[in-house]
């Protein structure tokens, strides 16, 4: 090849271009405002080709709004949103290669299955017998062949849901946004169509970015998981990440099965920190990345539920002296709530299969390793 | 057995006023006016025997003929314009103007002429469409025109301009109800399916407000077919559509010829709502959700 001598700078040239070709999804410092509310203030992120990302946040955090702006229904005031490396901030929803999930379908209520499957084709101005061919492909593939001629209004709740995915998917978009697509269904149903949908993201290699406030579908689905609170970005991880490492204590507070302590830190460790909180002082480790904060910070941390213990031996340096208020038992685990000095509660997980040791009432020595509670960036105010 | 008891003898009690009412100002006056349009012989009594000559006179006069077509040809205009126009003024109300005071006060704007009677609203017209009326004074005064145009009063344009306003909102007014009822999602649906603006009114909007365009429709049509003091007033005596027959008719005392025509307008307006059931069923309008 005689290309070698440029191979060094054309590497470098090609690089960042083929970075940015890969991804499905791009926004940049996203913001938008209604009046004097700020729907979405600043959010980046950045989704690579084929990946299922999960915006996960309490109501009125701007995960909807964030998703409504990437579909070109609502036009952000500042920032720009490219898919598929090319810019598309300004262009309207149907110049876009996506496709969308409504929360509650959506379905237009004057069309039958097969026409409403039809109808994003239609639109792409197929020929009518390649149209009916797809359409029948589709709706067999996902198990609806039988509803072609039904309308919106006689189908149950996990029919339209096939609906409207089938009538999303026809047009193999590159993006699928999906808000809240299974809020809608009984609860017994979910986990089935998650598992389905996971299954039908991972064969078609469409990015999906589903929004939900349930953080069970975010971390069992997401490849990236963005948690949003306030129209920001908390953190954006793989679920693991996030779970395990929460950035912030809005994260590990929303985030089930963490315990947030608050407190100041007292004095630096080799490797850790001392931080003196309202009910005791603990060690934590020291953060792996950023600096380390200095005596007399205001921080907070954050242990995890399962990584606290009642049968003590010595690594467990952290001790605290609760009374248990109540026993939940969910087959995997057995939760106990126990009642901390400061008002709030103290979560302990239990693996399921072992017997029962604590009963409500009861008060009790537990503790944790130094190396099981984390450091947060960003403290609680 | 439902808790709902559809064949309870209340909702028999509770409907026998209103049927009352209905057969005796509906039922039995249509009837007698029918028994009268077949009166044969000279004297005009109850015992006069039943033939068809009523009929066959009037149709034997083509004038008349054609004054049933005019009639049906002047409705169906004013339809098409009420129709566009009410459409129009219906997709504006609801989805342009978003300030919900705005809404109001314009929805009250078109509404409140609608707290006096027809008959005074097609008087009001007359001063505005004369020869030295409202309008020709503008057009004077802004030049478009030099000397007054008359055709506005005593003519078929005056009669179709006063229906139009007369009967614009009744066109618009169930087009209200039945864009109210279309959820924005429906509309960003199709976007997000690459319909353009174009291809959602008229792949879903449109067809999903169809069953109150009939309604509107049908309300227009009724109403102007029926209508004779609109053209009364506006059209003076030179005008007549076939309700002025009848009050033609009845006002010479001829009460079998009136009877004809009365019962001959009565069936072209079924047939016209019989067509209307055709296209739409309104009898399911707002189920289907």
């Amino acid at each position: 090849m005689d290309t070698l001598a440029y191979e060094s700078n054309a590497r470098e040239a090609v690089a960042p271009a083929r970075a940015r070709r890969e991804l499905d999804l791009e926004l940049r410092n996203i913001r938008k405002r209604y009046g004097s509310f700020t729907a979405v203030d600043g959010v980046s992120l950045q989704v690579e080709k084929g990946q299922f990302v999960c915006l996960l946040g309490p109501s009125g955090c701007g995960k909807t709004t964030t998703l409504r702006c990437v579909a070109g229904l609502e036009e952000p005031d500042d920032g720009g949103i490219l898919i598929g490396g090319k810019e598309v901030t300004r262009d309207p929803p149907w110049q876009r290669d996506i496709a969308m999930m409504f929360q509650d379908f959506a379905l237009f209520p004057h069309m039958t299955v097969a026409k409403q499957v039809g109808f994003g084709l239609e639109m792409l101005k197929k020929p009518r017998a390649e149209i009916v061919q797809r359409v029948n492909q589709v709706l067999t593939s996902f198990e609806i062949a039988s509803l072609a001629d039904r309308k919106p209004a006689s189908l149950s709740g996990g029919q339209r849901q096939r609906v409207a995915l089938a009538r999303a998917m026809i047009t193999e978009p590159r993006i699928l946004l999906l808000d809240e697509p299974i809020g809608a269904l009984d609860y017994s149903l979910r986990e089935t169509v998650m598992l389905e949908l996971k299954l039908l993201q991972q064969r078609t290699g469409i990015s999906f970015i589903w929004v939900t406030h349930d953080q069970n579908e975010a971390f069992s689905l997401g490849d990236l998981v963005v948690v949003m609170n306030h129209a920001r970005i908390e953190q954006q991880g793989p679920p693991e990440e996030i779970l395990q490492r929460p950035a912030t204590a809005f994260v590990a507070s929303f985030v089930q099965g963490n315990n947030v302590f608050r407190g100041t830190v007292k004095e630096i460790l080799a490797g850790a920190l001392r931080v003196e909180t309202p009910v005791g002082t603990f060690v934590v480790p020291r953060p792996m990345t950023g600096s380390t904060p200095a005596p007399g910070t205001a921080v907070s941390f954050s242990v995890r539920a399962e990584l606290i213990t009642d049968a003590l031996v010595e690594r467990h340096v952290n001790r605290l002296s609760v009374r248990c208020t109540a026993v939940e038992y969910f087959g995997a685990v057995r939760r106990h709530i126990f009642e901390r000095s400061d008002g709030e509660v103290l979560k302990v997980d239990q693996f399921g299969a072992q017997a029962a040791r604590i009963v409500p009432g009861q008060t009790v020595q537990l503790g944790w390793a130094a190396d099981a509670g984390f450091l947060h960036a960003v403290p609680s105010p | 057995m439902s808790t709902i008891r559809v064949r309870s003898p209340a909702s028999y009690w509770l409907a026998a006023p209103a049927a009352l009412w209905m057969l005796g100002v509906v039922v039995v006056p249509i009837a007698l006016l029918v028994w009268v349009s077949f009166w044969g012989g000279r004297a005009f009594s109850t015992s006069s025997p039943l033939t068809i000559d009523n009929y066959a006179r009037f149709f034997a006069n083509p004038v008349y003929v054609k004054l049933i077509f005019g009639t049906i040809l002047h409705t169906v205009g004013l339809m098409a314009v009420t129709g566009v126009l009410g459409y129009c003024i219906a997709y504006f109300l609801t989805m342009k103007v978003r300030s919900p005071l705005w809404r109001t006060a314009l929805f009250l704007a078109f509404i409140i002429p609608f707290w006096t009677s027809t008959l005074i609203r097609a008087i009001a017209w007359v001063p505005f469409l004369g020869v030295n009326g409202v309008i020709n004074q503008t057009l004077m005064f802004l030049g478009a025109t030099q000397s007054p145009i008359e055709a506005f009063l005593y003519s078929r344009t005056g009669i179709t301009m006063a229906q139009v306003s007369l009967y614009t909102m009744m066109a618009a007014g169930p087009v209200v109800y039945m864009l109210n009822s279309i959820a924005p999602q429906w509309r960003e649906a199709a976007m997000t399916l690459k319909a353009t603006p174009f291809t959602v009114f008229w792949r879903i909007v449109f067809p999903l407000t169809l069953p109150g365009v009939v309604i509107g429709q049908v309300l227009v049509f009724l109403n102007v077919m029926s209508d004779f003091a609109t053209v009364a007033t506006i059209g003076g005596n030179k005008h007549a559509l076939l309700p002025n027959l009848v009050l033609l008719f009845y006002e010479s005392s001829q009460h079998r010829a009136a009877s004809v025509v009365a019962v001959l307008l009565m069936l072209c307006m079924l047939v016209g709502v019989v067509i209307a059931l055709r296209v739409v069923d309104i009898r399911r309008l707002g189920a289907e959700r």
